[in-house]
């Protein structure tokens, strides 16, 4: 162990951007013509509006390219000699152009943004739907990361392109093309003396895109690995201190920048070169479009105005052919977005769940996710009452798991949750215990094996049967009611302060500066670890499932802040059926009922006197747990303040008397 | 950064200072390439007078090698031009990206103080890369003034009138554009605001999965993201219309400009005052002016950025430390004898406390909040408001912050976890010839690296979001425990970590610190059961001493603090 010590220098440790772990799974993504047909079919019921759009952009384009040939026109009458008023008609006629120039490009530049906004609401829409209804289960495989990418840069990539690339793009290839067209108008001539320009440019877009598209994902990569040590290396600034690694963590933000800046430059040197090359070719047309001019001048084909616009035609053409070319690349990581978005907006919507795998032997009634899985905003029918859902009894038969293949972590569990009963699951860390969880929660399907959740009478409409908490939280960013009625969208104020009272979280809620309607999450007013939890609990209780699971959802807090929020947890399951994986004994032993779980085996199950007394696992765990307790009072005595039909949830902890026992 | 408490102008006088060079290069090159810009219509109008009219070969060949010289000449400063500023640019961004962690991370903290980690890494990336930009403004603005400038002697040289027109004209016809604009563009800026919050809640949705999934709150989540994708279509939209409406009227603007060009222009060459070719040469260099003109307008919103982005920056940089460095250094050898004497700080009154070297103390306190008080002075992240705490007899005030952690080490509940393996944050601070096998297997990690895929090295990554809390929670620990410091102060170590592991844990932490001063601040009885001696902590002061066994037994505030 000690052999890599002399490599442990500060700095050393750095290794490479995150890598992904093993045995992921992507997200899928759409194929070029899958894509291709997605956005048609997006496009499809606005194409009066897509047509129009093109129609008066093209009609814009159009006129503008009258100016070279009024110009031309000026050129020749002073050429000819005409009087000098000669040339005001042309010159108005140069303004009245600007003008209609003007209001068809902002008419067509109007439309086309409708549209592909219209288009872009609907796809991210679509998106988040499907997003939202994936099985947690394939989110997982695929890294928590990739979904968050794809809901963040690629939609954003989408809608930057949709919203500059796109108007720009159209208009400069418009522009090209009707240019060309021009010149051909002319004389044909001056058509195939700008195209060779054409190879050039051609070759020269074909070189960036192929090296700008992996050296931009280069750069995303290492821009993100730079964020990502800014962040750690910042938000962890107390432990580099405690620890004494400024100079590491100074080298490894150092490196990253260095890493990001480098390929920054390199992006630098492509653009330029570039650039470059397209001087190349703008020398070239325009050597060939006034060679052209000068012989057919010469030959008296045409005019020296005509040979003027000519000129100036292809002048003109330099800006669209260089931004056209530039957006290409913009393009090409907007597609690349787009079969990502695509890709998981055709999912099987949530109402269409995907066929149960072959191994799947959970019964449709059984899984309380393929039994009732659509689950619209539930409309709760009696709101006045917080619980008013009857509890469920869940059966668990014959339940195998393994995430990997060769390596189950559940073994034939079989386990009944009576209707109302609330279980406490206790174990070692790696038992099964969280696998079970889910499990039950329906978050994975079993290898092999059913849950069946029977409900005793009828669930009010078509609510939630299962409800997991767990100890990952998070706060959704706006108003704090907002995110309560998350778990019941027509839950009243008086509902949600009931929740919250009932959770211990009214007191603090309604201090807060807005009350319930401060602003929390990101970028919010901040809540402690605690507070967060209790507001997991609070909607919990909103809701109303008749079957709730727990899975160390007190466990981020502190050891004080644990027992307040294990108070406020009992609460919230109370008249629901409960299984609670708990780490603090204490929990356990105030629940109905204990499972102890080892080795992804049930090895135990009773109430907490009856284990204690059978000695067994744990019987050793309280042991462990309780350390010089047995000499004193034991929490026995909670159960006696814990009726689940007692109104008041005094918690006392000093209570010594026995009263059930 | 030299000034000790840097301003915003300083901050962007030593970016632009420390890049002079390249800045300088890049402007004489970009000017070149400007002019260069600039002499492309002039060239044409000279092609079509003095070889297209006339039919004359020879001069034909002659101005396209002319336009094929000032072609390359133009092309190549552009190139390195470019390339010199852009250089400065990213060069200047890492100095003060470099520099901004430094300052965060100082012994003496205080930059972090009422911000947000999130807020702090922008200021490092988007403002640093503001202030850096302002070198490349500098560069193409400095250009585009030579090609203004080249863009005047040309044409005034052509005709005084003209030139005038076009060199009034453009600035005019920019103004007009600006002010036609400027209302739209608040406004679109206020919509554009609301459209990015259709992504940013659709990020949080999605973070928020499983919780979401967890109480079935996708339908509703789904509805509430509908209803925010739609007002942010409509405010998009509105948004858009009024670019639209911008596009069109600079269009406008500009084909007016060549209209009044055309017809002074025009009447001028009728009159023979120019030639033809110079009414070709007038008409582009009115369309080339627009360039440098917006070029300047660009230079200078970037510069009010960049000003803005430097005082954001200068305002980190000079941040008050929360602790400085007194003038006494540590004895050679630390005993590790820790005393409070009557500290008050947020909610501690008058704390008495004396530590033994060597001693395994816990420390009980009632309110969570009066144990994280206990911590910061103990980390001497702050010091005392009354009293003082020492360390082998030397205030700690009077030390180095940087110095007193090489002696002192304060592991906070919440210590977050770095990128690497789970090997590297273990051993992160450890000493270079330390084994960390002993801390490893007395903070339980020993059982974790048997779970995990690749065992020690497998990769903790999001500050350790990889693994599962008790995980994670045991991974600092180890990490405390094999930095090996003579005085260790742990926070509520193990309450992601189940009841046998605690124990094991408990048991470990007492023979891995054998001999050291150990400090455990918690409530957890497994933990307090092992130490010498506990210190409870009510209101705010030291109320009772004794060990946990005795404690338990006499004292009923001890009784509910730790064994509810």
């Amino acid at each position: 162990m000690s052999d890599t010590s002399p490599d442990r220098a500060p700095g050393a440790s750095a290794g490479p951007p995150a890598q992904v772990p093993d045995g992921r799974e992507l997200l899928p993504t759409a194929t070029r013509a899958r894509t291709r047909a997605a956005v048609r079919e997006l496009v499809r019921p606005h194409r009066r509006l897509a047509a129009g759009g093109f129609a008066v952009m093209v009609a814009a384009t159009a006129v503008g390219l009258l100016v070279q040939p009024l110009l031309g026109r000026i050129v020749d009458l002073v050429a000819d000699r005409h009087p000098p008023g000669s040339i005001t008609l042309p010159v108005v006629l140069l303004v009245l152009v600007a003008l209609v120039q003007g209001a068809a490009t902002t008419a067509g530049l109007s439309l086309v943004a409708r549209l592909g906004e219209t288009v872009l609401a609907q796809l991210r829409e679509r998106f988040v739907e499907r997003a939202l209804g994936l099985p947690l289960e394939q989110v997982e495989k695929a890294g928590a990361g990739d979904l968050t990418a794809r809901v963040t840069r690629d939609v954003s990539v989408v809608g930057e392109a949709v919203r500059s690339a796109l108007p720009e793009l159209a208009r400069s290839l418009l522009a090209i093309a009707l240019t060309l067209v021009a010149m051909a108008a002319l004389d044909w001539r001056f058509f195939l003396a700008a195209l060779i320009a054409v190879p050039v440019q051609a070759s020269t877009a074909r070189w960036y895109v192929r090296n700008a598209v992996p050296l931009y994902a280069e750069q995303r990569i290492a821009t993100g690995a730079q964020q990502q040590q800014l962040l750690d290396t910042v938000s962890g600034a107390g432990t580099v201190r405690a620890f004494r690694l400024e100079e590491e963590h100074t080298t490894r933000v150092e490196r990253r920048s260095s890493a990001a800046a480098g390929l920054t430059l390199r992006g630098v040197r492509l653009v330029l070169d570039f650039y470059n090359r397209l001087h190349v070719a703008e020398y070239a047309g325009l050597a060939a479009v006034l060679v052209t001019g000068f012989l057919l001048v010469r030959g008296g084909s045409v005019s020296i105005g005509t040979a003027t616009a000519a000129a100036l035609y292809f002048h003109s053409l330099f800006t669209p052919v260089n931004s056209a070319l530039v957006l290409l690349d913009d393009a090409q990581s907007a597609t690349a977005a787009l079969a990502r978005l695509v890709g998981v907006a055709d999912q099987p919507s949530p109402d269409r769940p995907p066929s149960p795998s072959g191994q799947d032997e959970r019964s449709g009634a059984g899984d309380p996710r393929a039994g009732d899985p659509h689950r619209p905003p539930a409309p709760h029918a009696t709101t006045a009452a917080v619980n008013a859902t009857p509890a469920a009894t869940v059966t668990v038969t014959g339940l195998r798991h393994a995430y990997e293949p060769g390596r189950p972590v559940l073994h034939d569990v079989d386990l009944t949750l009576r209707a109302g009963e609330r279980v406490a699951l206790v174990g070692v860390s790696g038992a099964g215990k969280t696998t079970l969880a889910r499990l039950i929660a329906g978050v994975h399907r079993p290898t092999a094996g059913s849950v069946r959740v029977t409900t005793g009478g009828a669930v009010p409409g078509d609510g939630l049967t299962v409800a997991l908490v767990t100890q990952e939280t998070h706060v959704f960013a706006g108003p704090l009611a907002d995110d309560l009625r998350l778990a019941r969208p027509g839950a009243t104020d008086g509902d949600l302060r009931t929740a919250l009272a009932a959770v211990d979280a009214l007191a603090w809620a309604t201090a807060l500066p807005d009350g319930l309607d401060t602003v929390v999450g990101d970028g919010g007013h901040r809540l402690t670890s605690a507070q967060v939890q209790q507001l997991a609990l609070a909607r919990l209780v909103l809701a109303d499932p008749p079957v709730a699971v727990l899975d160390e959802a007190t466990a981020e807090a502190g050891s004080t802040g644990a027992r307040l929020l294990e108070q406020a947890a009992d609460r919230a399951v109370e008249g629901r059926t409960a299984l609670i994986v708990a780490h603090r004994l204490t929990q356990a032993a105030t629940a109905d009922r204990i499972v102890v779980m080892d080795g992804g085996r049930i090895v135990e199950s009773g109430t907490h006197d009856e284990l204690c007394a059978a000695a067994g696992s744990y019987a050793s765990l309280w042991e462990a747990w309780s350390g010089t307790r047995t000499a004193h009072p034991t929490p026995t005595h909670h159960r006696g303040t814990h009726h689940r039909n007692s109104s008041t949830h005094h918690h006392s902890p000093d209570t010594t008397t026995v009263k059930d026992h | 950064m030299s000034p000790t408490r840097p301003s915003g102008r300083d901050v962007l006088r030593e970016s632009v200072g420390g890049q002079r060079r390249d800045i300088a290069l890049g402007s004489l090159l970009g000017s070149g390439h400007q002019m260069g810009e600039a002499l492309v219509p002039v060239l044409i109008g000279v092609v079509i007078d003095r070889a297209v009219t006339g039919s004359d070969t020879g001069a034909l060949f002659r101005w396209l090698g002319v336009l094929a010289v000032l072609y390359v000449a133009l092309a190549l400063s552009f190139r390195f031009g470019a390339w010199a500023g852009d250089r400065s640019a990213v060069r200047s961004e890492h100095t003060l990206r470099v520099a901004l962690v430094r300052r965060v991370l100082h012994p003496g903290g205080g930059a972090e103080e009422g911000r947000l980690p999130g807020a702090l890494a922008n200021i490092a990336t988007e403002d640093a890369k503001r202030v850096g930009g302002v070198n490349t403004a500098l560069m193409y603005g400095i250009s585009a003034l030579v090609g203004i400038l080249t863009c005047a002697v040309v044409l005034l040289r052509m005709s005084v009138p003209l030139g005038l027109v076009v060199l009034l004209g453009t600035p005019v016809l920019l103004w007009l554009g600006h002010l036609l604009s400027k209302p739209l563009e608040t406004r679109s800026g206020a919509e554009q605001e609301r459209a990015a919050h259709a992504s940013a809640v659709a990020a949080d949705l999605v973070a928020g999965l499983r919780v979401l999934k967890g109480i079935g709150g996708e339908p509703a989540a789904v509805a509430r993201y509908r209803t925010t994708s739609r007002d942010s279509l409509r405010a998009t939209l509105r948004a858009a219309r009024a670019q639209a409406f911008q596009s069109g009227m600079v269009l406008s603007l500009t084909g007016c400009l060549i209209a009044v060009v055309a017809l002074v222009g025009g009447r001028l060459a009728a009159g023979g005052g120019i030639t033809l070719g110079q009414l070709v040469s007038a008409v582009g260099l009115a369309l080339f002016l627009l360039g440098p003109l917006e070029t300047l307008a660009w230079a200078n919103a970037e510069f009010a950025q960049g000003r803005a982005s430097a005082g954001r920056v200068a305002e980190v940089l000079a941040s008050a430390h929360g602790v400085t460095a007194g003038g006494r250094g540590l004895p050679p050898r630390v005993r590790g004898a820790v005393r409070l004497a009557g500290v008050g700080h947020g909610g501690l009154r008058g704390v008495d406390l004396d530590i033994a070297p060597g001693e395994l103390l816990g420390v009980v306190a009632t309110d969570p909040a009066h144990a994280t008080d206990l911590l910061r002075c103990l980390a001497r992240r702050a010091d005392p408001d009354t009293g003082t705490v020492e360390l082998d007899g030397v205030p700690l005030r009077d030390l180095d912050p940087a110095e007193l952690r090489t002696a002192v080490l304060v592991a906070e509940h919440d210590a977050d976890l770095f990128e690497g393996t789970v090997r590297d944050n273990v051993t992160a601070a450890a000493p270079a010839s330390g084994d960390p096998g002993p801390a490893m297997a007395a903070a339980g990690v020993t059982q974790v690296v048997r779970t995990l895929p690749r065992g020690e090295d497998t990769a903790v990554s999001e500050r350790g979001r990889s693994l599962s809390g008790g995980q994670r929670q045991r991974v600092a620990l180890a990490r405390a425990l094999a930095a090996d410091r003579p005085v260790l102060v742990v926070h509520d170590p193990t309450t992601a970590v189940d009841a046998v592991t605690e124990a094991g844990i408990a048991a470990g932490l007492r023979e891995v610190r054998e001999g050291r001063t150990t400090v455990l601040v918690t409530t957890s009885p497994a933990l307090l059961s092992v130490t010498d001696r506990v210190v409870l902590l009510d209101g705010g002061r030291v109320v009772d001493t004794a060990s946990h066994a005795e404690l338990i037994s006499r004292h009923e505030t001890y009784r509910a603090a730790v064994l509810a």
